[in-house]
């Protein structure tokens, strides 16, 4: 074995002056939402880490390897044209079912596998969370990344759905960037409230699975929310869902600008949503590991 | 300079009880038993205060419970006080043993950028440092091989070598330090000392006293979740061995396969000073007697006697066997004493701990009749050690010399060969 020294540029660890902070009992009051993201910028490298790593971990060993990432909203898209299209004659607004559904499938899947996963990260990683300090927000959003990876791998087969059925790509399609990043801050939301609340309490685990599906089944996904009757709207449009996924489908699949009243309040929503979980996670972050 | 600052700080945890008939509620009696208050809450620290020097050692001792792993994780940040106030002035790291965290197909390389950036390391810190820290855990030929088919020492290795290559203004150390083998724990020893040299602050927790005696200046005795004692390590430490002998029984013995029906016990194990007094500390170069008393259920023909002395983090430090010595040892039934004594203590200024078995000659040096963590030893400076160890020595000064010795200021033979 070689010599016991620790033989590396000593000044190389150094990163600038020592730092000072003080550590305090956790209140709702104390939570420094400018500090928090403070000190989540300067763990970029855990994040990149992290998130690298779930893309990576999740294919490794398996043949398919990154096409699953197709495949798995494929196989739905196909189920559900088989069901919906062929068998319960869904209307689609004049667009062949398969990419009708496959438009929504797309946001919906990122959306939800995203927050399926980040809703156990805490938990899963008590490993992590027991022995070692970071900022704890950094292990549900690198599930939001991950998902967000594989909605772009998936959506290289959403181009070759369009290429198929001569669906025209018109400059309205890039009205899918905000609306996508509104669905992140959206799946941000979600994830961090789950994931939280997960820790003290494991029947989320099972309940927001669950929650999903039902969720699936309030938004505009396998049927056009013209569907939907009239007088059920006003309730219906109080999913912020059904203004991102309604959104993502006019851009891409009807080239027209999406409809600005539900998108402004899913955005709005969102964000505000986003704002509460980064205070609540914090706050209950402080005593995270005394229940992981 | 004031590194760590702790204020009057407490710490309560909430346990919840299992219902009465002992099982373990679900559904609605999970939920009214937190709405019935059924549970009690204990104070793992109460209003604890205290402060850490920049560049001080500071050793933290006391039984299960007592609240050490507490300060450790409320340092750490890994959870918060209850009550009062922690103030940290510097870049904090634990030398932990993270290896829980590695992910079994990803490569020992892929794992070392995970592990790294999760206590905090950035990229390009961690690209410097892979040579090193792989050359650490001495798995350099693996490094592009799957964890998953690394034995489990490899495993650990690596782990810790990734938390001994951080570079903290505070070190936080844990019992986790004994992995590996001795050359490792070796390595990591001088790790742990070459950053105490560089000025870093130590905050160690440990049952292992000599390891606290070794490297901390200032050691804190909790009980119960408070301060009991503070002070220069040599006093607490000794302190606390004193409350830890007058308690009842086992405190201090360790769980061995010995069992009860064995023919021999050892009974006690004593240190006695020049004086004859009974001491756990000693100069170097002390006379030290030590006193193995057995208590024999039936005469035993031919035993051997063995006396070890473990240095920090249970490295074997020396052995002293009676067989080795040649003594034949027939054994009576009843009582008696085995009399081990070193004129000189070679032994270096730190602290050991003394175990003592018994066995039968013929028998497998592991099958003992008994076996006893018996005490601890601790050597202060006394006589210099320069180097390992002292041991007895004279010197003498000859004058009259034989004429065909050559002076020691003649020309050496060879010199000039040019």
């Amino acid at each position: 074995m070689s010599s016991s020294t620790v033989n590396y540029d000593e000044s190389a660890g150094r990163i600038g002056t020592r730092p000072r902070y003080e550590i305090r009992p956790p209140s709702l009051a104390g939570v420094n939402l400018l500090g928090s993201l403070t000190k989540l910028a300067q763990y970029k490298d855990l994040i990149w880490t992290l998130c690298v790593h779930r893309v990576k971990v999740r294919y490794k060993q398996s043949v398919l390897g990154i096409l699953w990432a197709i495949l798995q909203p494929l196989a739905v898209m196909m189920i559900f044209t088989f069901v919906f299209s062929i068998i319960a004659r869904m209307p689609s607004e004049g667009a062949p079912y398969a990419i009708f559904a496959y438009t929504a499938l797309l946001p919906w899947n990122y959306f939800s596998s995203g927050v399926a996963n980040a809703t156990v990260s805490l938990a899963n990683h008590a490993q992590f969370v027991t022995k070692v300090y970071f900022p704890r927000e950094i292990l549900p959003i690198s599930y939001v990344a991950a998902a967000l990876f594989d909605f772009l791998v998936a959506s290289t087969l959403l181009a070759g759905l369009m290429i198929y059925y001569r669906v025209p790509l018109t400059l309205n399609a890039l009205y899918a960037i905000p609306i996508i990043a509104v669905l992140t801050c959206f799946a941000l939301a979600m994830s961090l409230l789950f994931s939280a609340t997960q820790v003290r309490f494991r029947d989320l685990g099972v309940a927001v699975p669950l929650l999903l599906q039902v969720w699936l089944f309030a938004t505009p996904v396998i049927y056009p929310l013209s569907a939907v009757p009239e007088r059920l709207r006003p309730f219906y449009m109080l999913n912020p869902m059904v203004g991102v996924i309604e959104s993502f489908r006019h851009a891409i699949l009807k080239g027209v600008a999406p409809d600005m009243g539900p998108l402004l309040f899913a955005t709005v929503i969102a964000i505000i949503l986003l704002v509460v979980a980064y205070l609540y996670f914090k706050w209950v972050e402080a005593t995270m590991a005394d229940f992981a | 300079m004031i590194d760590l600052t702790f204020d009057r700080v407490s710490k309560k945890y909430r346990i919840y009880h299992e219902s009465e008939d002992g099982k373990s509620p679900s559904g609605l009696g999970r939920i009214t038993r937190r709405l019935r208050g059924n549970w009690d809450d204990f104070w793992a620290l109460r209003d604890v205060s205290f402060e850490v020097e920049r560049g001080e050692a500071l050793g933290i001792i006391g039984q299960n419970g007592a609240g050490k792993s507490t300060i450790l994780k409320l340092l750490y940040n890994i959870t918060t006080p209850t009550k009062g106030r922690i103030a940290i002035n510097g870049r904090l790291a634990a030398l932990i043993e993270v290896a829980s965290g590695f992910h079994p197909e990803l490569t020992g390389r892929e794992n070392v950028f995970l592990n790294g950036s999760l206590l905090g390391m950035k990229r390009s810190e961690i690209r410097k440092k892979l040579d090193s820290i792989v050359d650490f855990a001495g798995v350099s030929a693996f490094i592009d091989t799957p964890v998953k088919r690394y034995s489990s020492g490899m495993y650990l290795r690596l782990g810790f070598a990734i938390a001994a290559h951080l570079d903290p203004d505070i070190l936080l150390l844990d019992e986790v330090l004994a992995v590996g083998d001795a050359v490792f724990q070796t390595k990591c020893i001088e790790r742990i000392k070459q950053l105490r040299n560089d000025g870093t602050t130590i905050v160690f927790v440990s049952h292992n006293l000599g390891a606290v005696q070794s490297l901390c200046d200032r050691v804190f005795l909790l009980r119960k979740g408070e301060v009991y004692r503070s002070g220069p390590a040599i006093d607490v430490i000794s302190e606390y061995e004193h409350m830890l002998t007058n308690m009842p029984a086992t405190a201090s013995s360790r769980p061995t396969d010995v069992d009860a029906t064995s023919p021999v016990h050892i009974t006690s194990v004593n240190l006695f000073n020049t004086a004859g007094q009974k001491t756990t500390m000693f100069a170097t170069g002390d006379e030290m007697r030590a006193e193995v008393e057995f208590m024999a259920h039936e005469a035993l023909e031919d035993v051997v006697v063995e006396l070890r002395f473990y240095s920090i983090f249970h490295n074997l430090h020396s052995h002293f066997s009676t067989e080795s010595d040649d003594v034949k040892l027939d054994l009576e039934k009843g009582r008696g004493v085995v009399e081990f004594f070193c004129p000189e203590l070679p032994f270096e200024p730190a602290a050991f701990s003394v175990e003592a078995s018994i066995r039968r000659r013929e028998s497998d040096f592991t099958q003992h009749l008994d076996y006893k963590h018996a005490t601890n030893l601790h050597v202060t400076k006394g006589k210099p050690v320069n180097g390992a160890f002292h041991t007895f020595h004279t010197w003498s000064l000859k004058t009259d010399l034989h004429p065909d010795v050559i002076p020691v200021n003649a020309p050496a033979v060879g010199r000039n060969v040019d």
